[in-house]
C-alpha cells in the first residue's frame, strides 16, 4: 500500500524597522505537498481557509508589534493543515536578539531592552567559576546536548540522576518544498531533587544564548553566549560574547544541580538541513562547573 | 519607482532518499524602502525535467562513497526557470550537488554546479586513507589548493585580496535585474544576485576568477583537496594530501603566491571558478 499524505501551508513573513515603523520586507508564501512513499509533489497553490487563518493571526501580531519603538522585528506566521496557526517573532535590539511568541511578546521585548541597555565590559576568559543558567537558558544547553543527539540516534550517555529532560520528537518541516525531518518540538528540563543550593559568588549567570550547535562526529556541543554577568560579591559585570565548547560527557559531569522554578526561555529557532523551526524551551536554573 | 521581477520555476531534487518535484511562480516588488514577494499564476509553460540524470548521479555517488566512508547528506537537483524583469525575459537551467562524506571525525563537504563526479571520486579515495583528526590535525605552512577548494575561498577574498591577486567577474548569463554579466574587475562589477524570488537582491560579483602574474604551482608541496568545514573568515579546515599521506589541516590564508588557469565553475556565492592556487 502506498502511503499518501497531503500538507498545505500559508505563511506571512514580515520584517519591521521598529524605530522608523517601516515594514522593510514582506513575504507571502503558500503551497501544498503530496507525499507518496519517497516522492513529494510540491506546488505553490493556495488554500483560502489557511490564508484567512494566517491573516487573522498576522493582524494580531502587527497590533502587538506596533507599540515597540526600538530595534528590529521579524514575524513569521504560518497556518498549516497539520498543525493550526503559529507565530514566532524574532526581536533584535543592538547586538542582542530573542525569539518569542505572541503571548510573551511584550514581556520578552522589555527583558531584551533591559539586557541590551547594559554594556559588556569584560571577557569571560580566565574566570574559572561555576555557570548558573538563568532565564530557562539551561533548556538551550540541553537542546544541544540531549535533544539533537536523540534526533540523530546517538548513543546514550549517563546524565545525573536528578536531571530529567523531555524533548519529544515529531516529523516537522518548515515549508511545502521541504522534506519532513524528525525534529524536537519542545525541551522541558526538570529536577527530581529539591534543596540544591546555588553557588555563592563568584559565578557567571547566563542570560541569553545567541546560537548553539551539536557536532555528532566529535560529540561536542558549542554554544555562543550573548548575554551573561559575572557575579562577584555585590558586583555584577556584563561579559562580552563568549563560546562554550565541550563534549557531552564533560557537560554531563559538569552538571551540579538545579534550583528555582521552571522558567520559559524566550525560544529557540532550530536550523537543520536549511529548515528553521521553533522549539519551546523550559528549565529551572541549572548549575554547571567545568573546572 | 518600483521594480518588478517574476520567476517561473520547476525543479527536481533528490534529498537524502526523498525526491521532491516542485513547481513555483512568484513575483518580487521592490522600492526604496520595501521588498515584498508573493506567488503568482503559472503563466509560463516549462518543460518537464527528466529525472534520469539525477537518478544516475545519485546511484553513482553511492557506488563511489562506500564503507568505511558514509554519506551524511546528499542533495542532487536540477531546475529550469524563466525570469522576467521589466521587458526582459530569459531562461536558465541549473544543476547542483551537495554531498557531505564522513569518515571517523572528519566530514568532507563537496558542492558542485554540474554532475561531473571527478571531485567526489578523488576526495572519497583520499578520505578513506586519512589519519584520525586527533592525531593529524596541524597547521600547514605552504600549501596548494585544488580548484574546488580555491573556488570556495574566492568569495571570502572580496575586499581583502592581497595586492598581487586580481579578482575578476567573468562574463556569462544575466543577473537578477536582467542585466548582462560582463567581464570586469570586481570593483567595477555592478550586477545583482537574486538566488530566489523570495530573496532581496544584493550586489555581488558573478563567476569570480582569481588572476596572478605567477601561475607556476609547486607540485611538491601538500595539496588541499577538500573542505572539512565551511570557511570562517580566512581560516580553512581542509583535507590534505602529501605523497601517500592524507591528513586534516588548518590553513590561515595570509598570502597567495600563485594561481593557475581556472578550470571549473562552482556554486559558491554568485559563482566562482576554481584553479590550482599556491599559498
Amino acid at each position: 500500500m502506498i502511503d499518501s499524505k497531503h500538507f498545505a501551508i500559508v505563511t506571512r513573513d514580515e520584517s519591521w524597522s521598529l524605530g522608523s515603523r517601516l515594514v522593510t520586507e514582506s513575504r507571502l508564501i503558500h503551497g501544498s505537498a503530496d507525499q507518496r512513499g519517497a516522492t513529494i509533489d510540491a506546488r505553490d497553490d493556495l488554500d483560502d481557509e489557511l490564508l484567512a487563518l494566517c491573516d487573522r493571526e498576522t493582524d494580531r501580531v502587527r497590533a502587538a508589534i506596533a507599540p515597540l519603538r526600538e530595534g528590529r522585528a521579524r514575524a513569521v506566521v504560518s497556518a498549516r493543515r497539520d498543525g493550526g496557526v503559529s507565530a514566532t517573532i524574532s526581536l533584535s535590539v543592538r547586538d542582542l536578539a530573542v525569539v518569542t511568541t505572541l503571548p510573551h511578546l511584550a514581556g520578552d521585548y522589555e527583558m531584551l531592552i533591559e539586557l541590551a541597555s547594559v554594556p559588556a565590559v569584560a571577557d569571560a576568559a580566565g574566570h574559572g567559576v561555576p555557570l548558573v543558567w538563568r532565564n530557562g537558558s539551561g533548556a538551550v544547553l540541553m537542546h544541544e546536548a540531549a535533544g539533537h543527539p536523540a534526533e540523530l540516534d546517538q548513543p546514550a550517555i549517563d546524565w545525573p540522576k536528578w536531571l530529567h529532560v523531555e524533548s519529544p520528537l515529531a516529523l516537522r518541516r518548515e515549508s511545502f518544498t521541504d522534506v519532513p525531518l524528525r525534529r524536537m518540538t519542545n525541551v522541558a528540563v526538570t529536577s527530581v531533587e529539591a534543596g540544591f543550593s546555588p553557588p555563592s559568588p563568584p559565578y557567571i549567570e547566563i542570560l541569553l544564548v545567541a546560537d548553539g550547535r551539536y557536532e555528532p562526529l566529535t560529540d561536542r556541543v558549542s554554544l555562543s553566549i550573548s548575554a551573561a554577568n559575572l557575579i562577584d560579591g555585590d558586583k555584577s559585570i556584563r561579559l562580552r560574547r563568549f563560546t562554550i565548547d565541550e563534549t557531552r560527557e564533560t557537560i554531563a559531569r559538569s552538571l551540579r544541580g538545579a534550583s528555582g522554578d521552571v522558567r520559559r526561555y524566550p525560544g529557540v529557532i532550530c536550523s537543520k538541513e536549511g529548515q528553521n523551526v521553533f522549539v519551546g524551551s523550559h528549565a529551572p536554573d541549572l548549575v554547571t562547573d567545568f573546572r | 519607482m518600483s521594480e518588478v521581477y517574476r520567476k517561473f520555476g520547476r525543479s527536481l531534487r533528490y534529498e537524502n532518499g526523498t525526491i521532491v518535484r516542485s513547481d513555483e511562480a512568484g513575483e518580487a516588488i521592490e522600492d526604496a524602502h520595501t521588498f515584498s514577494c508573493r506567488p503568482i499564476a503559472h503563466a509560463v509553460e516549462l518543460p518537464a525535467i527528466d529525472g534520469r540524470a539525477i537518478d544516475e548521479t545519485v546511484r553513482e555517488i553511492h557506488s563511489i562513497v562506500r564503507a568505511p566512508l558514509a554519506i551524511e547528506r546528499l542533495i542532487v537537483s536540477e531546475g529550469i526557470a524563466e525570469h522576467q524583469f521589466g521587458e526582459r525575459r530569459w531562461r536558465e537551467t541549473t544543476r547542483r550537488i551537495h554531498v557531505a562524506i564522513t569518515f571517523r571525525s572528519m566530514r568532507a563537504l563537496i558542492d558542485l554546479g554540474d554532475f561531473d563526479l571527478a571531485d567526489v571520486r578523488l576526495i572519497s579515495a583520499a578520505l578513506a586513507r586519512a589519519v584520525p583528526a586527533e592525531a593529524g590535525t596541524h597547521t600547514e605552512g605552504r600549501i596548494r589548493l585544488a580548484p574546488n577548494v580555491s573556488a570556495a575561498l574566492l568569495p571570502a577574498l572580496i575586499s581583502v585580496a592581497p595586492p598581487n591577486i586580481q579578482l575578476i567577474q567573468t562574463a556569462g548569463g544575466i543577473d537578477g535585474k536582467g542585466a548582462p554579466i560582463e567581464t570586469c574587475g570586481i570593483s567595477f562589477a555592478s550586477n545583482w544576485y537574486r538566488p530566489s524570488y523570495r530573496v532581496r537582491p544584493v550586489r555581488a560579483p558573478f563567476s569570480l576568477r582569481a588572476s596572478c602574474d605567477v601561475t607556476l604551482i609547486d607540485e611538491e608541496i601538500p595539496r588541499a583537496i577538500a573542505l572539512l568545514a565551511p570557511i570562517e573568515r580566512l581560516t580553512m579546515s581542509v583535507l590534505c594530501v602529501r605523497g601517500t599521506d592524507v591528513f586534516p589541516a588548518t590553513v590561515r590564508v595570509a598570502r597567495i603566491d600563485a594561481v593557475s588557469t581556472a578550470v571549473r565553475w562552482y556554486p559558491y556565492g554568485a559563482g566562482s571558478f576554481g584553479a590550482e592556487m599556491m599559498l
